[in-house]
């Protein structure tokens, strides 16, 4: 379950608050995969950040007694310096996993990301589809009540497209996402309820085609 | 996921932070390294020379090798500790999306860092002066430590702040740079503050500096001692940056994590 109280998020912007959210609550059972929709700017990534504990609401709380990933997005979450290796292990300390379970990380990440030498190059010589196809396969290599997903199943060719969402396939066999996506087919495979984030509000929706089809109104009205 | 607590978690993120940041510093520049453990050396040396050239050799009872070596030392950690905690909270900026690194892990794991290589630093001196039968007696060793230990408090405290304030007023980082050499002139580096004349001895004590590194030489001496330390002084200038600080910091916490 996450719980939304009261929840208000904004940006300053020079012409006034940009708001995000706006006094929301809602509540969201547990052990469901959730699509997240929007516009682009309506706070999507905002509101996975807000689930992540790395960005806060201005006012409100939100709830929640699950354990959740870091937000995956573009290869944020790695210091180019160092190489994919070092800096998966740096996250494997962080989650206090012991030796053996760091090896298994290591070896995993390495196999999925189909990194090869560049596993062990610095970060700054990857290319984005490199950072995310780390990114998304050490989130793989842990277990959380839910993952952060934030538009990283579009990355890389159609090959390792499909093999993501293989893996993904497999692994919400025993946890829950939460995803960002435009790519409706993905949401509808992947996902069995749906929020939809327009102009402030966030309306949740128990079946992802009611949540689809809301979205594609609101993309009706703008143009 | 296994549960775990918030003190478990911290040790978790202070070992990776610390390990991180150790593998950085070996591994991205090899003149970064070099100058990390032989700026102390040549500090010392040029001193050292200048010294014999300006007054020649022999005037103190106390050997003025060993000295400098033991104020450079001292005075290196509180400058590093601050610079380094001073660019903390940008260059680990990628980190703060894993919700276990709080902003305030990296300073801490920054200055244990310095510490570490501050005590690499003090083994080299140690098996140089032990090599040129330098005299390496310490009048009160525990002192020393708590010298140390207390200098180290004031250089986090003082980091903390600096680091918040810098994040939000990039300016103040650039003054502080230029600070630390004006700092290392008027902190008892390479006099004692009996040295002084009088006029000039009242002056630098408003330098709290002065008074860590008073106490450090003056408890290492037995030439020496610690009678212009003013300890209250030194515990106010510990405890008010860290109150400004932290207070700081809690308020503006979440926004330098989503910064």
């Amino acid at each position: 379950m996450i719980e939304l109280r009261n929840v208000t998020k904004y940006f300053r912007t020079k012409q006034g608050k940009n708001y995000i959210l706006k006094d929301m609550s809602i509540t969201i059972p547990s052990n469901i995969n959730i699509g997240i929709l929007g516009r682009n700017g309506t706070g999507k990534s905002t509101l996975m950040r807000m689930l992540g504990h790395i960005e806060f609401p201005n006012k409100g709380t939100i709830y929640s007694n699950h354990t959740f990933s870091w937000p995956l997005g573009l290869g944020g979450g790695f210091v180019g310096s160092m190489t994919g290796k070092a800096n998966v292990k740096f996250v494997c300390r962080l989650y206090g996993c012991s030796q053996k379970e760091m090896k298994r990380v290591i070896e995993y990440t390495k196999e999925f990301s189909e990194l090869g030498n560049y596993y062990d190059m610095p970060i700054k010589t990857y290319s984005s589809g490199m950072k995310s196809r780390l990114s998304f396969g050490l989130s793989l290599a842990f277990d959380f009540d839910y993952m952060l997903i934030d538009e990283t199943l579009s990355v890389g060719d159609a090959r390792f497209k499909k093999k993501s969402k293989e893996a993904l396939l497999e692994k919400i066999k025993d946890c829950n996402i939460l995803l960002v996506s435009h790519d409706m087919k993905t949401l509808k495979e992947l996902c069995n309820a749906g929020i939809v984030l327009d102009n402030g509000k966030m309306t949740y929706f128990e079946n992802i085609e009611d949540a689809i089809d809301e979205y594609e109104e609101i993309n009706k009205k703008a143009s | 996921m296994l549960q775990r607590s918030s003190f478990q978690i911290f040790l978790a993120v202070q070992k990776a932070l610390f390990l991180r940041e150790l593998s950085m510093r070996f591994s991205v520049s090899k003149t970064g390294l070099f100058w990390t453990f032989f700026e102390p050396f040549i500090q010392v040396f040029v001193m050292v020379l200048i010294k014999v050239v300006l007054f020649g050799r022999e005037s103190e009872n106390f050997d003025f090798a060993v000295f400098l070596a033991l104020n450079f030392i001292a005075f290196n950690l509180f400058k590093h500790i601050i610079i380094k905690s001073m660019g903390a909270f940008t260059a680990n900026k990628a980190l703060f999306v894993y919700k276990q690194v709080k902003p305030i892990d990296t300073i801490i794991a920054r200055t244990m860092v310095e510490v570490f290589i501050t005590g690499v630093i003090i083994v080299f001196f140690l098996f140089i002066g032990v090599y040129f039968n330098f005299n390496l007696t310490v009048k009160n060793l525990p002192m020393v430590a708590l010298g140390f230990l207390l200098l180290i408090a004031f250089a986090i405290s003082l980091g903390v702040f600096l680091a918040v304030a810098n994040r939000f007023y990039s300016s103040i980082g650039k003054t502080i740079s230029i600070l630390m050499t004006f700092m290392m002139f008027s902190s008892a580096l390479f006099y004692t503050v009996e040295m002084l004349p009088f006029a000039l001895q009242s002056l630098i004590l408003y330098n709290p500096l002065v008074h860590f590194i008073e106490m450090i030489h003056g408890f290492y001496f037995y030439a020496l001692d610690d009678k212009f330390v003013n300890y209250n002084y030194m515990l106010l200038w510990i405890l008010i940056p860290l109150y400004l600080g932290l207070w700081l910091y809690k308020k503006l916490e979440e926004r330098i994590i989503s910064l």
